[in-house]
């Protein structure tokens, strides 16, 4: 249900970041209808759903990016962020040059595709120095020495030449070191990945995924991962948080939920998932044992 | 037994990039695929697994080597010759919106090959498109509509009926499931099993997905920068892994469980570039057979 609180909440752990009856519309479609959740600091949470239930738009909700560019509105609801003195602000009501400081410093986002997310003609070192530049005031040579120490944070081979490399010279996986490097080179206490490994080779995958996990530990700041894959959410997720159709249908402990889903569409979304390993013994292929779903599939699309 | 119903002798495509490099996309790549068998193609971004595809329907001529199908070597036809030989060949791609014209009718996208192979009247392809649509779980009162009133998973239906409209003998599947949501994948995915068990396909499986492809294989080949390094029954791929790069491409797939989390030894590096500099080529790999039908590269 929408308003379920998070099992976490209640104990001494206060929430970094609380969303409360969120409701985000594009003209007559509502996108998210009435969902609320919490981020604890140093937790990763997962954002699991398929296309269209609001995944996304939740991440953009929180960044304030859903009205640019995209014609979404903000309706109804609050996004309470927990500032590093304790304060408490609703990001819904912060104005643009507001948000501008709080994006980046506190809360940073990566997205799936990093050759979009970086400018072709300025080096990868130029642009984390930027980011930091922006943020902390610092000069170009504190910007260049920080960049530095972010691209061996996250662990890019050779890492004083790929300062200097363009995007295009650098495989996808190098990139969204890249992203992940700018990302936190300003110590955010919040960092959302919207599907960060979704257009990398498995092997990368598992290098970005490992990276994660281990940069939350070296940098304390809470994670939320906006993903369409069960196997992304078992290996790396603290607390998930599923979506179907613009609302909340169950959310808790990932242990909890993957071995006792209670909601029918967790149970079905489950049940399709591809697990490898699932065939052992068994020579012939197989077909997916599917539990009966209503998905926005089966109702044909409005024209 | 019978003779196989593709058998890739030898293939090569080099792809010159300028200034006398190559890509060399596939190399020396053999195997063969019986009626009724799903042969998997997996491997990462760049290992040629796609243009091995592409060279197989003939969308792509080939450096050297041969394809046969059905006992003809299909890289010798002429134009006309071929045309009648792609009818037991068809191809599904990843991307079902792109794969369609968004102005004419999916009933129209999925009788075009029967009115191009002139497969009866007009009123007779109509009912067979019609039948098409029933199988792939559409429903007949759809062929009027266009492509954008339907969900990826529905499109990617459209196109599976009008690859199956000419009852081809192969069906490449090109990353055919990526796109789609996990449980409209399935459905696909089964979808295509009962296709099969119906009709007696063959399916040359192109795919980056491990746990997919365990569902749908009796075989797999794994592939790596353009060379076959592994191939073998499914049950040994995915239990006996012999190639140090199957082993890590097995490794690297997130496990939908969270006690099966584990500290993965972590993998490092990436794949080398496939381009040679002028006068470089690969070594070719040596495939030794570990058990019937089972072969791995030697590796030093």
């Amino acid at each position: 249900m929408p308003n379920e609180t998070s099992p976490a909440q209640g104990s001494d752990a206060e929430a970094i970041l609380s969303v409360r009856d969120l409701v985000v519309t594009f003209g007559s479609f509502t996108a998210v209808n009435g969902t609320s959740f919490d981020l604890f600091p140093g937790e990763t949470l997962a954002v699991v759903g398929e296309s269209g239930s609001g995944k996304s738009v939740t991440a953009l909700s929180i960044m304030r990016l859903v009205e640019l560019g995209t014609r979404g509105k903000i309706e109804q609801g609050e996004i309470l962020f927990r500032r590093d003195n304790g304060e408490v602000v609703d990001l819904v009501g912060l104005s643009e040059n507001e948000m501008r400081e709080v994006r980046g410093n506190d809360i940073s986002m990566i997205f799936q595709e990093p050759l979009t997310s970086l400018n072709p003609v300025y080096t990868v070192g130029n642009q984390v120095a930027e980011a930091v530049q922006l943020h902390q005031g610092v000069d170009k040579a504190e910007g260049m020495a920080r960049a530095l120490e972010m691209f061996q944070q996250v662990r890019i081979p050779d890492p004083e030449q790929r300062l200097e490399q363009f995007p295009h010279e650098m495989s996808g996986g190098m990139r969204q070191r890249v992203m992940i490097a700018m990302a936190l080179s300003c110590d955010p206490r919040v960092l959302i990945a919207d599907e960060p490994t979704t257009a990398l080779d498995v092997t990368i995958q598992a290098q970005i995924l490992g990276l994660m996990r281990d940069l939350r530990q070296t940098t304390g700041a809470a994670v939320m991962i906006i993903t369409h894959d069960m196997g992304v959410v078992a290996e790396v997720a603290d607390r998930v948080v599923v979506m179907n159709q613009a609302e909340i249908v169950e959310q808790g402990d990932v242990y909890d939920l993957f071995e006792n889903p209670r909601e029918r569409y967790t149970q079905a979304l489950l049940a399709a998932v591809p697990r490898l390993g699932s065939m052992t013994g068994l020579d012939e292929p197989a077909p997916f044992d599917l539990v009966e779903m209503e998905t926005v599939e089966m109702k044909q699309v409005d024209s | 037994m019978s003779a196989p119903l593709v058998e890739v002798r030898d293939l090569c495509k080099v792809f010159p990039v300028g200034g006398g490099s190559n890509v060399h996309a596939v190399e020396h790549v053999d195997f063969s695929l019986d009626a009724g068998e799903t042969l998997a193609v997996v491997g990462e971004s760049g290992c040629g697994k796609s243009t091995l595809a592409h060279l197989v329907i003939r969308l792509l001529e080939p450096t050297s080597g041969s394809v046969h199908l059905d006992g003809v070597d299909i890289t010798s036809l002429g134009n006309r010759a071929m045309r009648e030989h792609r009818q037991k060949l068809q191809i599904i791609f990843q991307d079902p919106f792109a794969s369609l014209d968004p102005r004419r009718s999916v009933g129209k996208a999925v009788a075009e090959p029967l009115t191009i192979h002139g497969k009866g009247t007009a009123s007779e392809i109509d009912d067979r498109v019609a039948q098409l649509f029933e199988r792939v779980g559409l429903t007949a009162d759809m062929m009027r509509q266009f492509p954008h009133q339907f969900s990826g998973g529905q499109r990617q239906r459209i196109c599976i009926a009008r690859a199956l409209a000419l009852e081809p003998q192969l069906v490449i599947a090109d990353e055919a499931v990526s796109a789609l949501d996990v449980s409209i994948q399935a459905q696909v995915v089964n979808l295509m099993m009962e296709l099969q068990a119906e009709m007696g396909l063959s399916y040359l499986f192109i795919s980056h997905d491990l746990a997919v492809v365990e569902r749908v294989s009796h075989r797999v080949a794994v592939m790596y920068l353009g060379q076959i390094v592994e191939i073998g029954p499914r049950s040994a791929i995915f239990e006996n892994p012999q190639h140090s790069y199957t082993k890590r491409l097995l490794d690297a797939v997130p496990i939908a469980d969270p006690r099966a989390r584990r500290d993965r030894p972590l993998i490092t590096g990436e794949i080398p570039s496939p381009v040679w500099e002028p006068g470089t080529a690969p070594t070719r790999v040596e495939l030794v057979e570990i058990a019937p039908g089972h072969l791995a590269a030697r590796e030093d």
